[in-house]
């Protein structure tokens, strides 16, 4: 049995520990009697993956067989996860290419002709033909990219399909060979909690308006939190399974396979990253001080470019095939042995280091909006229960927060930071004002669909993201953080830790409770 | 206002200070219980036993050990003719109090027995930074021996003691927290079973009172010690680690009694049964620290002028 998570109470005998700051890291000290929040170890991997992926094929969970499912004539689609996980992204082999050659080969085997693979983008940005080859291996590429092996196109509304309406009112738009199709075999991969079950079909093949239903303030304010998705906790993820419910109702066959990575996030030389830090050898002090000297003086470019080359050793910790809802459930236990730590109560003040990498800056660039998203986004809602700071508690980040961003990723960020944030940072304003003007934007419709770019609606999701962090804390400040940046964002910028902590005594007085949340490998704080 | 960057040497500080460099490593209080004990890896000692090293700690030993501990402390030595006759390896066992113990042991040995004697050492304790490993091992000849016991951990010392080495032991694993002698542990007498080797008692009288634990320098006034060597045990044929871990007390504690007295009265105490026991007496804590750290007499008569 692998080490479980565990709450450290710095002392004097603490040493710094480490904080990621975007495409940094520093050692820092914490006041004493911070509590600090450290991941389980790495779970076991399995050994034999494609053994483990066979089995589960073979005997699903409430479901048949998958290659009982398959049959001469049928028209069969395989969707899988996109750029966005894992994060960073695997070592080759990706876990997806071996799930997919299996399916693959399933389908050979039993004479399907019909097979189109979709990368489920959703409004995300297309996938390049060299990620692709990365995420589906060298063999499903060469058999079926560019023509059977395609990025969904949530804005071509020639192969948009209504599917029907929920009881609550949410239009079901999937991608039309999907939904004609006599099987979707959905491969994920599942990192946090948010990911997979009814979120990968409802979501990664819909379109704009089968993803407003629920992208929405409203919604955000109350998914309490996204990384919890009981029934009654999340409201994203109760809305996802009403649409999961009604494709199923409406005879769209899904075929779920889901699969979970341990926490081996950093590969050698940075494997000190995964270790707590009073466990760190001679070795891995002198890694980490010639690593910070080489990152620190390292031009801007090669540095992000040294970043964005890093591949995780994960292990694969678990594949589960049938029944969306019945593998989900198995995958949420595996994910929680990994990532679930128990917390005592709250504190006044949450902090965290936030990675050079999120989910929508793959070999990209992580802009202010991009820095909101990961940490009023997904770092504050790591909890089950109840957040970790208390309401109206102050949220501590480090990171530069440059003004920068990617001109071909992330187009409509730019105008969103320059016209609406300058405007208001209200999420349930900006919605109502400028959110239908952005996703119809015809040259951010085109940039989507043609080049590599994010939907023009998707700024507005970041920036929903954090809507329930916006609402419940009472400041924000980020360390290092560019002023002018942070300001535009509506947070403080703090040239240091400690000065940090003097800004945050005027919201949560002069002797504050403090936890540091010890991300990357990523943790959720089950707060009791 | 821009975030002030900083410098290497800074950073070398920051990592040198909060990673204890040239300390023991610690762990925070309430992560004890959920760190595992660190990898097994021993630091290297044979260097320590070569012609060289044999050189370098007899240089050191006689040139700055000595002088400084018989500078600070009145030593005297007794009984070394008990070696006399007796071939390597022995295993020097004694009662440990102080750190000058082992200092006291190998600058009392005649050369040709410590030219050929290496030192069990805690491996906790002398063997946890790289500066206090390499220290003990030249000045020691020290080897790290687990203080748990388990199978491998006299797997070293067997070696050692095939290659005809010579070695001391402190049976009580660690000093005396008071100056009295503790419970020996049984690691080195199931040691000197196995490999049938001559046990030789050694008492040292008055090192608690000069330098006692949490100290690292002696207490002034030069004050008196005296190290006694006692009459070599064999292992009996058949006899149990037990029983000679029982002999090797009682042959300490015999010695005790002769400095105490003399060695025709403690002789006739032990054939009576009656020596007395190294426990201490019972009672508070502070009593048993208070006996044992009452200076021992100097021998002799006093000088005409005090």
């Amino acid at each position: 049995m692998t080490r479980p998570g565990f709450v450290l109470e710095v002392d004097e005998r603490t040493p710094p520990l480490l904080v990621h700051e975007g495409e940094g890291f520093r050692l820092q000290r914490f006041p004493l009697g911070t509590r600090v929040v450290y991941p389980p170890d790495p779970l076991r991997r399995i050994k034999d993956v494609r053994g483990a992926i066979r089995h589960a094929l073979a005997e699903p969970h409430d479901a048949e067989p998958l290659a009982d499912l398959l049959k001469p004539g049928m028209k069969l689609t395989v969707a899988f996860d996109d750029i966005s996980l894992p994060l960073p992204p695997m070592r080759a082999p990706d876990i997806r290419q071996l799930v997919l050659e299996e399916v693959i080969e399933l389908a050979a085997r039993k004479g399907v002709e019909d097979v189109k693979l979709v990368v489920a983008t959703s409004l995300h940005r297309r996938m390049t033909a060299d990620e692709i080859k990365h995420a589906v291996g060298e063999r499903v590429y060469r058999s079926f990219y560019p023509r059977d092996l395609t990025n969904h196109d949530a804005e071509d509304h020639a192969n948009l399909t209504l599917v029907g309406t929920t009881d609550k009112g949410e239009d079901v738009e999937i991608n039309t060979r999907a939904a004609q199709s006599d099987l979707i075999v959905y491969v994920n991969i599942n990192l946090v909690a948010m990911d997979g079950g009814h979120k990968s079909v409802p979501v990664g093949l819909a379109s704009y308006r089968g993803v407003r239903p629920h992208h929405n303030v409203s919604t955000m304010l109350h998914s309490k939190s996204y990384m919890d998705p009981r029934p009654g906790h999340s409201a994203i993820h109760d809305s996802c399974a009403r649409m999961g419910k009604l494709l199923k109702d409406n005879g769209v066959r899904i075929f779920t396979i889901e699969t979970t990575l341990n926490n081996q996030v950093f590969p050698e030389p940075f494997g000190f990253m995964n270790k707590r830090e009073w466990e760190w050898s001679v070795k891995d002090q002198a890694t980490y001080l010639a690593a910070k000297k080489a990152n620190d003086m390292a031009p801007s470019k090669l540095r992000h470019q040294v970043w964005m080359r890093i591949e995780s050793p994960y292990g694969v910790t678990g594949v589960n095939a049938g029944d969306t809802e019945a593998v989900h459930e198995r995958t949420l236990a595996r994910l929680h042995q990994q990532q679930l730590t128990e917390v005592n109560g709250q504190s006044d003040i949450m902090v965290v280091g936030l990675p050079y990498v999120g989910p929508y800056n793959v070999n990209s660039i992580m802009n202010p909006i991009l820095v909101h998203c990961l940490g009023l986004g997904y770092l504050f809602n790591m909890y089950r229960n109840k957040p970790v700071v208390r309401p109206g508690g102050a949220m501590i980040m480090f990171h530069p927060v440059p003004w920068e961003f990617h001109q071909v990723h992330h187009p409509s960020y730019v105008d969103f930071f320059e016209e609406v944030l300058s405007e208001t940072t209200d999420p349930s304003t900006i919605e109502s004002k400028y959110e239908q003007q952005y996703a119809a934007d015809p040259w951010y419709v085109h940039l989507y669909r043609k080049s590599h770019a994010y939907h023009g609606v998707h700024p507005f999701y970041m920036w929903y993201w954090g809507a329930h962090a916006l609402d419940y804390l009472g400041d924000v400040i980020v360390v290092g953080g560019n002023p002018k940046s942070c300001d535009r964002l509506g947070y403080r910028a703090a040239s240091s830790f400690r000065d940090a902590l003097e800004m945050a005594g005027e919201t949560v007085g002069r002797s504050p409770s403090i936890t540091y949340l010890h991300v990357p490998p990523l943790t959720i704080a089950d707060v009791r | 206002m821009a975030p002030k960057k900083r410098s290497f040497a800074d950073e070398v500080r920051n990592v040198a200070e909060g990673f204890r460099w040239g300390r023991r490593p610690a762990v925070p209080r309430n992560a004890e219980s959920h760190t595992p004990p660190p990898e097994r890896w021993a630091f290297p000692t044979d260097w320590a036993r070569t012609e060289a090293g044999r050189a370098a700690r007899d240089a050191i030993l006689l040139l700055v050990m000595k002088p400084l501990v018989w500078n600070e402390t009145s030593p005297e030595v007794f009984g070394l003719d008990n070696l006399e006759g007796m071939r390597p390896p022995v295993m020097f066992i004694s009662n440990h109090s102080s750190h000058l113990d082992a200092t006291l042991i190998l600058t009392t040995l005649p050369p040709t027995w410590r030219n050929k004697t290496a030192t069990a050492a805690a491996k906790d304790y002398f063997f946890d930074v790289w500066w206090r490993s390499a220290f003990t091992a030249l000045v020691y000849g020290g080897f790290p021996i687990e203080r748990g016991g388990g199978e491998r951990a006299t797997d070293k010392a067997k070696d050692l003691i095939r290659d005809g080495w010579n070695l001391i032991v402190f049976p009580e694993g660690t000093r005396s927290p008071d100056g009295w002698v503790q419970r020996f542990r049984h690691g080195s007498a199931r040691l000197a079973v196995e490999m049938d080797m001559p046990v030789v008692p050694i008492a040292i009288v008055g090192a608690y009172a000069a330098m006692p634990k949490g100290r690292f320098w002696p207490m002034p006034g030069r004050p008196p010690i005296r190290v006694r060597y006692g009459l070599p045990l064999h292992p009996r044929p058949d006899e149990t680690h037990q029983a000679l871990s029982l002999r090797m007390q009682q042959s300490i504690a015999e010695l005790f009694d002769e400095d105490r007295t003399s060695w025709w009265e403690a002789r006739r105490r032990a054939e009576r049964g009656e020596t007395p026991k190294l426990a201490g007496p019972a009672g508070a804590r502070w009593r048993r620290t208070w006996e044992g750290s009452r200076p021992i007499r100097r021998s002799g008569e006093p000088p005409a002028w005090r």
